[in-house]
């Protein structure tokens, strides 16, 4: 069943933040050289949710189209569990790649299907799309290492 | 999806809040039924004639001290309020979705556009200033002072059970008068939250009051010399020959804003993509029950195929609505409040088919998600080839039911809009600009939306309303409800 509400697509952004968030402190806990990016990046995650929720709740009103916004596939967005236990760096930094594009797109679609109809809320999903991609560079950068 | 964790267990009492205390009633006492779920979570009484006329005595006796409170004392107490408001945002939603069955996102959106209220009202210390002009005459000084006037009575509906009444009380506070509320018995619990937190901003007790109940209560208020003024929101038959008529009787002010029949007009030009989501919003959001909720779709042209894709896309998406308990986060519509409103939208439909309209999606049998029974769900309903004369075409359904009319030009929708009798939210839906300029300037309507589906002002704004919408002259919300609430003292001064 597709998401329509902007309740739900809220919540499915609130999950992926949470569970990329638990990615990179298990990266940081079994990568001890970039430990501390990998802590930034979980810590950066709660920011962006606190962010989202507070946009959200400081515009939805009755008179704009919360239930109708959205018409999203949660099975498009979703992150694996954990890493294998004898999984390469490399290879965990790629997941990590692979992760980020998807949540980039994950707000990228959300914003493009709700420009009309959820005031800031979709500016808000493209201000944290924006951020991400920057973390694209930097998971980039460490397989060059 | 699981469902967001209810705020009420059980089965809880409902008291009423007078002079600073939570008293019993003795009154009648009814169930109060979550309309999603057809359980008990409430009783409420319905209060008797002496509780509201003590209630009234508590916010009299409250009054002078209360008037003499600074603005600026006021307006902290209101600010406390509103971080109360938002420390409690979502216990308020979910209570909202128990009690009257709208989805998360609508209670929610009710919630914020109730702090909005409160939030604008913090500004009283300049909102309610006066003004003054320096020689008038020869020496002679001349200025206005807004005063408070003293009790205020406050009536809410049950579609809006918790911003409803904030569209009135925080100004009525807030200028420095006391307020007795009376919610709708049937979703009392969003009031009853209310006062605990206005209880723990501090207002003083008696300045802020709520009595539950019904006629008894309602008379009691409308008889009562020491209330001043009313407002209203509810059925233009109570509005107009109930509160507008006896509030003129006895000298009270008063607002009633009251019922619709509001249409959405559709151009050809119109963006399509996103105007069909805001129709679903307008026609359907709250299960359609509110004065703003779009009644009639009227399509201009006389463009068979637009009107022929246009309709699909209405159908498609209309027939996909999820309905269900509202605390399931992927609902989109629920039920209405009662069985009775039920039975009521299910009669119009049947009234629909008799005088011919044709009936392109039917709602009588919905499909309703989460195991929750039938009682009082309607699917999305459309009704084509709906004329004025029909009376789904005019008269108000409250119920997601949607009357399709045609015009040829714009000119004709603005006349079939402005026969109507009612005057409170039309639209128009276009790319054009002469369009929606002509369409605003030319229709009668006290509340215009230009490719809005759901015209509500915001709290800084007036929430208008004409012809048999509105009973009145000043409004709810912002500077019309500062001066609804306060009189014009004008000095004169000389000094020999």
């Amino acid at each position: 069943m597709g998401i329509s509400t902007c309740s739900e697509a809220i919540s499915l952004s609130k999950e992926l933040e949470n569970n990329s968030a638990k990615f990179y402190q298990e990266l940081s806990n079994r990568y001890e050289q970039e430990k501390e990016l990998f802590l930034a990046f979980a810590k950066e995650n709660e920011k962006y949710v606190k962010q989202i929720e507070r946009t959200y709740y400081g515009v939805i009103t009755d008179a704009i189209e919360g239930c109708f916004a959205f018409d999203l596939n949660p099975e498009d967005f979703q992150i694996k569990g954990t890493l294998p236990k004898d999984d390469s760096y490399s290879n965990a930094v790629k997941e990590a790649l692979a992760m980020e594009e998807m949540i980039i797109n994950f707000y990228q679609v959300a914003a493009e299907q709700s420009k009309h109809l959820m005031a800031d809320v979709p500016r808000s999903f493209t201000m944290v799309a924006k951020k991400r991609t920057e973390r694209l560079t930097k998971l980039k950068s460490l397989l060059e290492k | 999806m699981a469902l967001l964790e209810e705020p009420i267990k059980g089965i809880k009492e409902v008291k009423n809040y007078i002079n600073g205390e939570w008293v019993d009633s003795k009154g009648k006492i009814v169930d109060v039924v979550n309309p999603a779920t057809g359980k008990v979570m409430g009783k409420c009484p319905i209060s008797t004639k002496a509780e509201i006329n003590a209630a009234v005595e508590a916010a009299k006796e409250a009054f002078p001290d209360w008037r003499r409170t600074t603005p600026l004392a006021r307006s902290r107490t209101l600010f406390r309020m509103k971080n109360l408001l938002e420390e409690n945002f979502e216990e308020l939603s979910r209570i909202q979705t128990m009690e009257h069955g709208k989805t998360i996102d609508e209670s929610r959106g009710e919630t914020r556009r109730g702090i909005e209220n409160v939030e604008v009202s913090c500004g009283i210390p300049t909102l309610m200033q006066g003004y003054y002009s320096e020689d008038v005459a020869s020496g002679i000084d001349e200025w206005v002072i807004p005063t408070p006037m003293g009790v205020f009575g406050i009536i809410g509906p049950f579609n809006f059970p918790f911003m409803i009444p904030l569209w009135s009380a925080p100004y009525a506070v807030a200028t420095g008068n006391c307020i007795v509320i009376k919610p709708s018995s049937e979703v009392p619990f969003s009031q009853m939250r209310l006062a605990e937190l206005a209880e723990e901003a501090g207002f003083p007790p008696g300045v802020w009051n709520v009595v539950n109940g019904g006629r008894t209560v309602v008379d009691g208020m409308l008889e009562h010399k020491d209330i001043v003024g009313i407002t209203f929101v509810g059925s233009t038959p109570i509005g107009k020959d109930v509160i507008y008529k006896r509030c003129g009787e006895t000298g009270k002010r008063v607002i009633a804003q009251c019922g619709a029949k509001n249409f959405m007009v559709i151009m050809p030009d119109c963006n399509v993509k996103a105007t069909v989501p805001a129709l679903m919003t307008s026609f359907f959001g709250n299960a359609g029950q509110r004065c703003l909720a779009g009644a009639n779709l009227l399509i201009v042209g006389e463009d068979d195929k637009f009107y022929n894709s246009f309709m699909e896309e209405v159908t498609n998406m209309s027939s996909r609505i999820k309905m269900g308990y509202g605390l399931d986060e992927s609902i989109q519509m629920g039920p209405v409040r009662d069985k009775e409103k039920r039975d009521n939208i299910m009669g119009y439909i049947e009234i629909g088919i008799k005088e011919g309209a044709r009936l392109r999606l039917d709602g009588r049998k919905p499909k309703v998600e989460g195991g929750c029974p039938d009682t009082c769900f309607v699917g999305p309903t459309i009704f084509e080839n709906v004329t004025s004369d029909m009376r789904i075409g005019s008269e108000e359904i409250f119920g997601p039911v949607m009357g399709v009319f045609r015009a040829k030009t714009l000119d004709e929708a603005v006349q079939i809009c402005n026969a109507s009798p009612f005057g409170n939210g039309h639209a128009i839906f276009t790319q054009n600009g002469r369009s929606a300029r002509d369409f605003q300037y030319n229709v009668t309507s006290g509340n215009v939306g230009i490719n809005i589906g759901i015209v509500a002002p915001v709290a800084l704004f007036p929430f208008s309303g004409m012809k048999d919408s509105f009973f009145g002259i000043l409004h709810t919300q912002g500077q019309e409800a500062v001066r609804f609430f306060t009189e014009s003292k004008v000095v004169i001064q000389r000094w020999f």
